[in-house]
């Protein structure tokens, strides 16, 4: 069991200062646009990442006009309780601490309080470039797997000090070769470390998708997803070895699990062309339930639920199977906004379980 | 900060400029100079003046030294077939500090990483490669920051050397000492189970 006790917040964004205690699992905050609903559901996403959901970087975060801020929530895991801060100092660097413990590095944190979110533009996981897919799938093992967290940081540092050298290759007209192939080697160690996890991981996780997307969507249109890499059918050395031309052309590393992509296909043509906005919705939904089922199977609890305004985007009764799964079936915490306080009491008071509503 | 002589507005400037000091610590130091008597305040001087002047590098494993050759190189009593490879003078010390090493140093001032502007050009890597190829080094032992960078090097260093017959080591990675096990995060702890040691190498003091 993971739940969430209460939340302090000081100078985080809308928030001079506020205090919210939590003592049911379903938890509703409704009130207008700009009242800080998200900012409240962002804040708690930063107990359990670091960082924000939204991409922002740090400073942007603060109220306006003000420097630094402080997040500062006590979480129950199977019983025992944690602090855990979020300080954002007046110089903009950040302190992350549990039970007064301050991490050395932020990536030791993922994963020890789950936790999956719900926003109205995550549908770029499905409409946008690969890199959103790529991070979708990274979030979820790197809660799962923290060596697979190390080996991506080391991944994509490797790339940098790669495509930097392959830039001065360029400048200066001359390559250090050694030093070209001991940082391609050690790409190549991190990368197929990457790729197995990756390939390992979607053989479980790419079926789960399909089936929730069929109970969700209720239709007979057929979803395939499939995980495409390069190193599917060469080996990662051989394809840096018959790309080294063009890298060199383009001064960058144009192939290895850094291009990685699930590809999205229905009744055998691109999801992305031929799916239409309620498809897209039931897609995203069972992605990211798909990723709260994997987490609970894999931690022996549900992680915390965030769903941002998602009243748009389902109608009632695929709302209410959600709710009653996240929170009937699996006693985990769920935190809801909505710009209506009537109607999230209503699908509150049909669930038949007890729930706290803040109005903003 | 007002300060009534531009003389020792100068000198405080001067002092605020090392790492570490700050304006008042600058003063506080300045003042202090001022009430000390003229032949202390120039020894004090001269000695930095001397210091710098003077100062050379090693020529053979490029630590600090006062000739061309340091005093660890020249002393007969240090092995002369282990050579520790450490990134900079900072770490000489504290290898030194443990007593446990009796072999040579070399100082390589950095290490690889094309993406802050380092390549082994920038690197005292031919030198070593020098020292090994006159063929009386039996060990390289690699002391080296364990991450990537660090990595990136030594296995840079390791291609340049493969011709040569010399052996190649690094230092262990693991729980510190005095640390608790539980304490240690997960990355160490797993590398340590991964190069586990025999229990009757395993020599305490």
């Amino acid at each position: 069991m993971l739940i969430l006790d209460n939340i302090s917040l000081f100078q985080f964004r809308n928030y001079h200062s506020g205090s919210f205690s939590f003592s049911k699992n379903i938890i509703g905050f409704c009130g207008k646009n700009g009242s800080g609903k998200t900012n409240l559901l962002d804040a708690i996403y930063y107990l359990c990442f670091t960082k924000s959901y939204f991409n922002k970087p740090d400073a942007q975060n603060t109220s306006h006009g003000k420097t630094g801020f402080r997040i500062e929530g006590n979480l129950k895991k199977s019983g025992t309780p944690y602090k855990v801060v979020c300080v954002v100092r007046e110089n903009g660097k950040k302190e992350f601490s549990v039970d007064g413990e301050i991490y050395t590095k932020f990536a030791a944190h993922i994963g020890r309080f789950p936790c999956v979110m719900i926003a109205p533009d995550d549908v770029a996981i499905i409409t946008e470039a690969s890199d959103e897919r790529r991070k979708f799938i990274d979030y979820t093992i790197s809660q799962l797997d923290l060596d697979y967290l190390h080996n991506l940081i080391n991944y994509n540092k490797l790339l940098q000090q790669r495509n930097s050298l392959l830039k001065q290759a360029a400048e200066q007209g001359k390559m250090d070769e050694t030093l070209f192939q001991v940082i391609s080697a050690q790409l190549i160690q991190n990368g197929n470390l990457i790729f197995k996890k990756r390939q390992e991981f979607c053989r479980d996780f790419i079926p789960m998708i399909i089936a929730l997307y069929n109970e969700i969507a209720k239709s007979n249109e057929k979803l395939s997803i499939n995980y495409i890499s390069n190193l599917e059918s060469n080996t990662f050395e051989n394809i840096l070895k018959e790309n080294r031309t063009k890298d060199l052309a383009l001064q960058r590393t144009t192939k290895g699990v850094h291009r990685d992509d699930l590809e999205f296909k229905i009744d055998g043509g691109s999801f992305k062309s031929l799916a239409s906005q309620g498809q897209r919705k039931s897609l995203l939904f069972a992605l990211k339930l798909a990723e709260y089922e994997t987490l609970l199977q894999h931690k022996g609890f549900p992680p915390l639920m965030l769903l941002d305004d998602i009243f748009e985007k389902l109608d009632e009764d695929r709302m209410h199977n959600l709710l009653s799964r996240v929170c009937v079936r699996n006693q985990g915490q769920i935190f809801i906004t909505d710009t209506h306080c009537d109607r999230l009491n209503e699908a509150l008071k049909r669930l038949d379980v007890q729930y706290q509503l803040f109005n903003l | 900060m007002q300060i009534s002589s531009s003389l020792l507005e100068n000198a405080v400037n001067e002092f605020a400029r090392l790492p570490g000091i700050g304006k008042k610590t600058a003063l506080r130091l300045v003042l202090h100079l001022i009430k000390q008597n003229p032949e202390e305040v120039q020894r004090f001087s001269e000695t930095i003046d001397k210091m710098k002047k003077e100062i050379a590098f090693c020529t053979v494993c490029h630590n600090i030294s006062d000739s061309a050759v340091c005093n660890i190189c020249s002393n007969p009593s240090r092995k002369k077939e282990t050579i520790c490879v450490v990134e900079n003078i900072r770490d000489v010390i504290a290898i030194e500090s443990t007593q446990q090493f009796s072999g040579l140093y070399h100082v390589l001032g950095g290490i690889i990483s094309p993406l802050d502007g380092v390549g082994p050009d920038q690197l005292n890597i031919e030198t070593l490669v020098n020292r090994v190829q006159q063929g009386s080094i039996h060990e390289i032992i690699f002391a080296l920051s364990p991450n990537i960078q660090g990595d990136t090097t030594i296995y840079y260093i390791q291609k340049k050397l493969q011709p040569y017959n010399v052996v190649i080591t690094t230092i262990a990675r693991g729980i510190s000492f005095g640390g608790e096990l539980e304490y240690a995060d997960e990355l160490t702890l797993g590398r340590s189970l991964q190069n586990r040691m025999p229990v009757e190498k395993y020599v305490s003091h």
